[in-house]
């Protein structure tokens, strides 16, 4: 790709960021946390894309990872009376030893029996933290210090966001990222042309779960509140499946876009349409998965507008 | 023949199906640096024996020694990176990424990015799709797809090809192109070429050596004007006279 493209996409990028960081004492409370909430599900959507996107290999069970995350928040902040900051590096390295658990032998699993591999380990570990009652509180809950505290998570999650972002961006335009595609095209030409499928699957998945547990981290640290309904719900699990795809899944962009115009649409309808939002937003996803099959980016790409590919 | 003019040393590979005897006791010896031949009737196990070459199938019992190491039992791209290569019978190439990713995603990822692209380059070059280099494998004319799933193969610059049909489907004009680069590689380069094929033409034409199959058993192998009178190769195309 020519360098200018690099810094044309990190100019956008900085002044994404620049916006986002001056809008917190401009806007109001129900205006951060809706903002807040939007970055969250970037984070969110950008990691389910790492291993579902690029690799193919679509997870029905990402939840797990943001569940751990906020978990991790919860107990050691009340019951250990941590910092909340450094409690989101014990709920990313929890998370990614669990992905290394379950990913192993779940990754062996191809197609529809992934996906349910996938569901039946979050609500695996949902059932963990209801019956753990010594560690999690059980189905109680916990309760976090009620302070105010949306200045500070909303930069958090804006720092991760960023990382998220990066990241995303080196897979999106590496040969890691590349091998990833192969492995989603053609597992067996990936294999007889020197991908190690086995380790890049790994490795993808790996990745994909360490930023949702810094987001839930935060997000349990927002709310002040987590049990494990919440958390580790499955319509958190479809929503940032739903906003990768709505973008374009395989994509740097299309999350980040996918989730900024669905979410916000969400938003409206929810506010504009109290007792029929869901009805109005579901209305809407069919229309874009009737006419926009390969979501935004794909749209972009057949009109010309966009370029086919990853690496040019 | 001499071990050093040996490129692949096939020994008693066997692989059963069930009661399906796939490749039963195969053994044969490539020669290094010629473009050799492995037919057969429909059935009779050659792709299967690709297959088990390249680590896609493990065998069941046999040898295949390749540079004095037994590489039956490794990983498809342990072998790959021990400088084996293929092309499959209906094109593997990845239809939702561009030609040049597709050239990319062989490379070897101790090769600097800058070499690589630049080697991607040449090979699409090589086989004349630099213009579709943007364009989805996908779209590609089946031709084109055979062409780009050889230039692909030959990106880690490795020892042994094995393609598996690589005249199936292809119009004369891109298949003379096609054996133009094969026989580049193997006269300038000294690559060793198996090749599995139905197309006679290209067997009897480009071949130096060939190898036939029948039932997953070796039944005949030798210069091409032999195999075309050999009683044993014509009873299994044909059946008894």
């Amino acid at each position: 790709m020519a360098q200018n493209e690099h810094l044309r996409n990190f100019g956008m990028l900085a002044i994404l960021i620049i916006i986002l960081c001056a809008l917190p004492s401009n806007i109001n409370l129900y205006q951060r946390s809706v903002i807040m909430f939007t970055m969250m599900y970037v984070v969110l959507s950008l990691s389910w894309n790492i291993i579902s996107g690029y690799t193919g290999y679509v997870s029905f069970g990402h939840v797990m990872f943001y569940g751990i995350g906020a978990y991790a928040t919860g107990i050691l902040v009340v019951d250990y009376g941590w910092h909340w900051i450094p409690t989101l590096f014990v709920g990313v390295f929890v998370s990614f030893v669990v992905s290394l658990i379950i990913g192993f032998p779940v990754l062996r699993l191809k197609g529809p029996y992934f996906a349910i591999a996938m569901l039946g380990a979050a609500e695996g570990t949902r059932v963990v933290a209801t019956v753990w009652e010594d560690l999690t509180h059980g189905g109680e809950g916990i309760g976090l210090p009620n302070i105010e505290n949306s200045f500070e998570t909303y930069f958090a999650m804006l720092v991760v966001m960023l990382v998220t972002i990066i990241v995303s961006y080196w897979v999106g335009h590496s040969r890691f990222g590349i091998r990833l595609n192969a492995i989603r095209e053609d597992e067996i030409a990936a294999e007889s042309l020197g991908i190690n499928s086995t380790f890049y699957k790994l490795f993808a998945f790996a990745l994909s779960a360490i930023f949702p547990a810094a987001a839930g981290g935060i997000q349990a640290y927002k709310v002040l509140y987590i049990d494990p309904e919440t958390e580790f719900f499955i319509l958190v699990t479809i929503y940032m499946k739903l906003f990768a795809m709505f973008g374009g899944k395989g994509t740097v962009i299309g999350p980040i876009l996918g989730t900024f115009v669905l979410y916000i649409v969400q938003e409206i309808t929810w506010v504009k349409f109290p007792t029929a939002h869901l009805i109005a937003f579901g209305v809407f996803i069919v229309l874009v998965a009737r006419f926009m099959p390969r979501g935004l980016m794909g749209f972009a790409i057949d009109k010309g507008w966009a370029r086919k590919g990853m690496v040019h | 023949m001499a071990d050093m003019e040996i490129a692949l040393d096939i020994q008693h590979l066997k692989k059963y199906f069930g009661g399906i005897k796939a490749v039963d006791g195969c053994t044969f010896q490539v020669p290094r640096g010629q473009i050799s031949g492995l037919i057969g009737p429909n059935g009779a196990g050659k792709t299967t024996t690709f297959n088990l070459l390249t680590g896609v199938l493990e065998a069941d019992s046999g040898e295949v020694i390749y540079n004095g190491e037994n590489i039956v039992g490794l990983k498809p791209y342990e072998i790959f990176n021990r400088g084996i290569s293929r092309t499959f019978q209906i094109t593997r190439i990845y239809r939702e990424m561009t030609v040049f990713e597709n050239m990319l995603s062989a490379s070897s990822m101790k090769m600097p990015v800058r070499e690589a692209r630049e080697r991607a380059e040449q090979l699409m070059e090589f086989v004349t799709l630099t213009k579709l280099r943007g364009e989805y494998g996908g779209n590609l004319s089946y031709g084109q797809q055979k062409l780009l799933e050889f230039a692909r193969a030959l990106m880690t610059d490795p020892d042994l090809i094995l393609l598996d049909e690589p005249a199936a489907g292809v119009n004369r004009t891109l298949l003379n192109n096609l054996l133009d680069h094969i026989h580049h590689l193997q006269e300038e380069q000294g690559k060793t070429i198996l090749i599995v094929e139905h197309d006679m033409n290209v067997i009897m034409n480009h071949c130096e050596k060939v190898f036939v199959l029948d039932y997953g058993v070796k039944i005949a192998e030798g210069l091409p004007e032999d195999i075309q009178t050999n009683e044993d190769v014509i009873e299994a195309y044909f059946g008894h006279r």
